[in-house]
């Protein structure tokens, strides 16, 4: 285990903990409520310097004893170790995790180990530090964990420093999605007191106010000028380490020098090796607290604020002489193999082009393989740096790596600058196999963001140039990648016809993929325009690609699934493969593939009546500040839907948002359900004359498209608002019925579909008492307030009286004054479950559902389980709400 | 987060139902302190003797309005945006409900 600090400092006795209390007792519990079955997390955030390991040490020492604890951090390396803190603990996890590491595995593959020995070793404490440093990896691994351990005995704390970290930085979105999963508990811990610094201050001869003046209580700040022993107070952290380094002999500070310039620490074998004869004063340095021994073989500073400090100092000379002997030394390890990342990073020091050249891209490639495409695309640009001397085709080759890992993280900008780049490198050099392929990714890397006129440009040139040459896997790429913006743009006919051709050279080059990414797009085409086909052609797409293990294929395959039938609510489709869909891209960190089925997810939800899911599902989406725009799009109009039904406010901006980013698309899948939504706004909002401006440029669309189902459900919002077009389109689907009038054919099939909402507004249609009543009901139930209105004037209008307001679902849950938690449980019992079960459920204990059940049976005044779902009936509270 | 008002109109037979309704509303709000904070709230005497609120809170949006009107069972009506606050007076001396 790495990082067990020495807690008292001989010298100083000022490493004491001051002030904690209120944060130990937090931790205390938050691992007593672990221990009982529910995973805690705990964010442990703090400026540098802050006591943020200080409280860990304490909170591990006093558990180490009863608990087995996991503790790692991470590297405060420009381009940190991918798994750095996983490599800590995995001694102490065992040879399973061990042999993982070793190979090149992949975050849900560590995850899946990892999550397996928590359950097998309850409980665990699970620490990882300084996640404002961590690499992609492990976020991921962070993240796949614990979307898993909701119910396994751990607790997981991480911390960071909070000020480093923006709003698009890859830590907030995984705390962001941490927040849905598991409970967690965010601790700030306040700079110390003046009290605090005062009696801390008391045995020095130091001024106290002076000392919590300059050092605004910085627990690190305040034991360093402490230990410094100087009668004036340093204005700086750097002044006053360096004063404290000031009082170690001249071997002890060149010692200090040779640890400062390789983060996180340092091993004694390399120490040796730089330090040469210096090493002799590793005892002084470690007594005065400035050293400490992490781990055994390794040497580290107490704290990253102080190694910065000394590296700074460290005169430019001798900084690359330690560097140059660095890299020597490492390139040739006592054992295990070279650590390429930690090679590319003292070359790049060093100054040493040659060294960079070689190490930095074989970084970027291990790091690639482990998903850590940040740090990969880092390396690539460093190696790109000193790249003057490589030949132009090497030069491109780089550029386009760089631009997939750019692409992969989203950084679209860097990605299109870097392939571009690629592009003009091969074109001077006349390689049209490589300008081809390179035009095609940029083709790619364009679309996501909305760049459709110029992705369609580079598609069409990169199958012109590749045309050119012998035919290559390449041109088959080529192919199926105009044949994919043709699919997206709903253009069915130009997509079948470039798969075909995309098939036709995959086949007789025998490349797998390229047919089975052209098959995919032929059945996603199928599945939107109702084709009957075009199912069974993506089951058989998914099972192949499965079985090929051609693991982002099968992601891809998902998408093209179900971005299609959540459009043409096909719920056979999404009932059978959202939920494994989602799990496949989770587990294999297909983040972007993640995001699209969130969306369509939340879409689902919508269209089958359950409102809150919609609400999570688009806010899951939402928080991700991803530049591709579709999945962004897809759950605005979710949201503004969602508001706009419950006649809550704030629909406006987000349909704007919507709108801004889909109509310059000119693509009918972006354009079609934003339209569709302002239709469906206006509407409600008693504007149904905007439903025509609304509609008007998406139903050209949608015509010129032969989208049989859009035209369909643009055309029922222009006839609900008094407008009957003339088009070339026949619609499909309940919208056939409800434009001719036949609203009670309309409810009847959208019932069948499972879609209330649809069912009740087809029944509003109605001009009788009858169904306009049924329809007033259901919208009722929805709390779909506007729309029931509508329903209730029209009512009067017929001249029926007493249109009651309706019960509420909130009001009916509270006519037994049950909160909303002993409802939950309530329905659950209704089901059958124990209390094992509904505890594993809802994520309770226990203890705490045999809590709600006795306070149920007392609300219900009843005495047994049984009766107590018998009165529940009885009162109506089983109904759906 | 914003300012909203929440309408709940005839929720309660009974001051003392009211009382409980506003007992589950803090407990609940503790939970979720990070998305919804209640300000203040008007109780309203409705034509048929039972009780109505209209309620001051902010918010980080309408649905956490809603996920916390559900938690603890209370019913909504409407949620609507405060745009801008105007204040004449301060509000009169609260009566207890």
């Amino acid at each position: 285990m790495r990082r067990m600090r020495v807690l008292s400092d001989s010298q100083t006795h000022v490493d004491g903990l001051v002030e904690r209390e209120l944060e130990l007792a937090t931790l205390d519990a938050a691992f007593a409520e672990a221990s009982m079955g529910r995973a805690r997390v705990v964010l442990v955030t703090a400026e540098a310097g802050g006591g943020k390991t200080a409280l860990i040490d304490r909170f591990c020492a006093d558990r180490a004893r009863s608990t087995r604890v996991l503790r790692g951090a991470c590297d405060a390396l420009f381009t940190p170790r991918p798994l750095g803190p996983i490599h800590d603990f995995a001694t102490d996890v065992g040879p399973e995790l061990r042999q993982k590491l070793l190979g090149e595995a992949i975050p849900y593959q560590v995850a899946a180990v990892l999550i397996d020995d928590l359950r097998g070793h309850e409980p665990t404490v699970l620490v990882v530090e300084d996640i404002h440093w961590a690499d992609e990896a492990t976020l991921d691994v962070l993240r796949l964990v614990a979307r898993r351990i909701a119910s396994v005995r751990v607790l997981l704390v991480l911390s960071y420093r909070d000020e480093t970290l923006d709003a698009r930085h890859p830590v907030r979105v995984m705390l962001g999605e941490l927040a849905t999963g598991v409970a967690f508990t965010r601790m700030l811990l306040a700079p110390l007191s003046s009290e605090a610094v005062s009696r801390l201050a008391e045995p020095f001869d130091v001024e106290p106010v002076d000392l919590y003046r300059v050092t605004a209580g910085n627990p690190f700040f305040v034991t360093e000028v402490l230990a410094s022993g100087s009668d004036a107070i340093p204005p700086t952290v750097r002044d006053a380490v360096l004063g404290r380094a000031g009082r170690l002999s001249g071997e002890g500070n060149a010692l200090l020098g040779a640890v400062a310039i390789a983060p996180p620490q340092m091993e004694l074998w390399l120490l040796e090796a730089l330090a040469g004869e210096c090493v002799a004063a590793l005892e002084e340095c470690l007594s005065s607290g400035m050293l400490v021994q992490p781990a055994a073989g390794a040497i580290a500073f107490r704290h990253e604020l102080a190694r910065l400090a000394i590296e700074e100092s460290l005169e430019p000379r001798r900084r690359l002489t330690l560097h140059r002997m660095a890299l020597a030394a490492l390139a040739d390890p006592p054992a295990g193999r070279p650590d390429a990342a930690r090679l590319a990073h003292h070359a790049d020091a060093a100054g040493d082009a040659d060294a960079v050249l070689r190490f930095a891209p074989a970084a970027a490639e291990s790091a690639a393989a482990v998903g850590a495409h940040r740090e990969a695309a880092a390396q690539y640009a460093r190696a790109l740096r000193f790249g003057e001397r490589l030949t132009r085709g090497e030069r491109g080759d780089l550029l386009k790596r760089r631009a997939i890992s750019c692409f992969l993280i989203d950084q679209y900008d860097d990605s299109l600058a870097a392939v571009t780049e690629a592009i003009e490198e091969y074109r001077r050099i006349g390689d049209r196999l490589r300008e081809g392929d390179a035009l095609r990714i940029r083709s790619d890397v364009g679309w996501c963001p909305g760049h459709i006129a110029a992705s369609t440009r580079d598609a069409r040139e990169a199958v012109s140039l590749l045309e050119t040459v012998p035919a290559s896997r390449e041109l088959g790429l080529a192919y199926a990648n105009l044949g994919s913006l043709h699919k997206d743009a709903e253009e069915g006919r130009e997509a079948k016809a470039w798969a075909e051709r995309a098939i036709e050279v995959g086949r007789k080059l025998g490349a797998h993929d390229v047919v089975l990414r052209a098959t995919t797009d032929i059945g996603a085409a199928e599945v939107l325009a109702g084709a009957p086909e075009g199912p069974a052609r993506l089951e058989d797409a998914l099972a192949a690609a499965g079985a090929a293990g051609l693991v982002d294929q099968v992601g891809r395959v998902y998408y093209n699934l179900l971005g299609p039938a959540s459009a043409t609510r096909n719920y056979m489709i999404t009932e059978r493969h959202l939920a494994p869909g989602l799990q496949h891209c989770s587990d294999h960190g297909l983040e972007l593939y993640r995001l699209y089925l969130l969306a369509h997810g939340a879409r689902v939800a919508l269209d089958t009546g359950r409102w809150d899911d919609a609400v999570d599902g688009a806010k899951a989406v939402l928080r991700v500040p991803r530049s591709s725009t579709t999945p962004r799009i897809l759950t605005l109009v979710v949201l503004a839907l969602v508001r706009a039904r419950r006649g809550d406010s704030q629909v406006r901006a987000l349909l704007d948002e919507a709108w801004a980013l889909a109509e310059p698309t000119g693509e009918l899948p972006r354009i079609g359900p934003v339209a569709v939504a302002r239709a469906e706004a206006a509407w409600l909002d008693g504007r149904p004359d905007e439903v025509v401006e609304a509609t008007d440029a998406a139903l050209d669309l949608a015509v010129r498209r032969q989208s049989t189902w859009r035209v369909g459900e643009l055309l029922s919002w222009r006839s609900r608002a008094g407008v009957r077009d003339e088009v070339a389109v026949e619609p499909r689907g309940p919208f056939t019925a409800q434009i001719a009038g036949n609203w009670l054919e309309a409810a009847k099939q959208w019932t069948q579909m499972g879609c209330p909402y649809e069912a009740a507004l087809a029944l509003a249609d109605a001009d009788g008492e009858e169904p306009l009543r049924e329809s007033l009901e259901a919208l009722q139930r929805l709390e779909a307030r506007p729309a029931a209105a509508i329903v209730s004037r029209r009512l009067r209008t017929l001249g029926v009286r007493g249109v009651a307001r309706g019960p509420r679902p909130s009001t009916r849950a509270n006519a037994a004054a049950l909160t909303a938690r002993e409802f939950d449980v309530l329905r659950l019992l209704a089901d059958g479950l124990r209390n094992a079960a509904i505890a594993e459920r809802l994520f309770l204990s226990s203890r705490t559902v045999e809590h709600h059940v006795s306070a149920i049976l007392g609300k219900l005044g009843v005495d047994s389980r049984s009766e107590a779902v018998a009165e529940a009936g009885r009162l109506g509270l089983l109904q759906d709400p | 987060m914003e300012t909203y008002v929440i309408v709940r109109r005839s929720g309660w037979r009974t001051a003392d139902e009211l009382q409980e309704a506003a007992r589950r509303s803090t407990a609940e709000g503790e939970h979720m302190s990070e998305d919804v904070r209640w300000i203040r709230s008007y109780v309203l005497a409705e034509t048929d003797g039972s009780f109505g609120l209209v309620c001051i809170y902010q918010a980080t949006s309408p649905e956490a309005l809603r996920r916390h009107a559900y938690a603890a069972a209370l019913p909504v009506d409407e949620i609507v945006a405060v745009a801008d606050t105007l204040v004449i007076r301060a509000d009169p001396q609260p009566v207890p409900a």
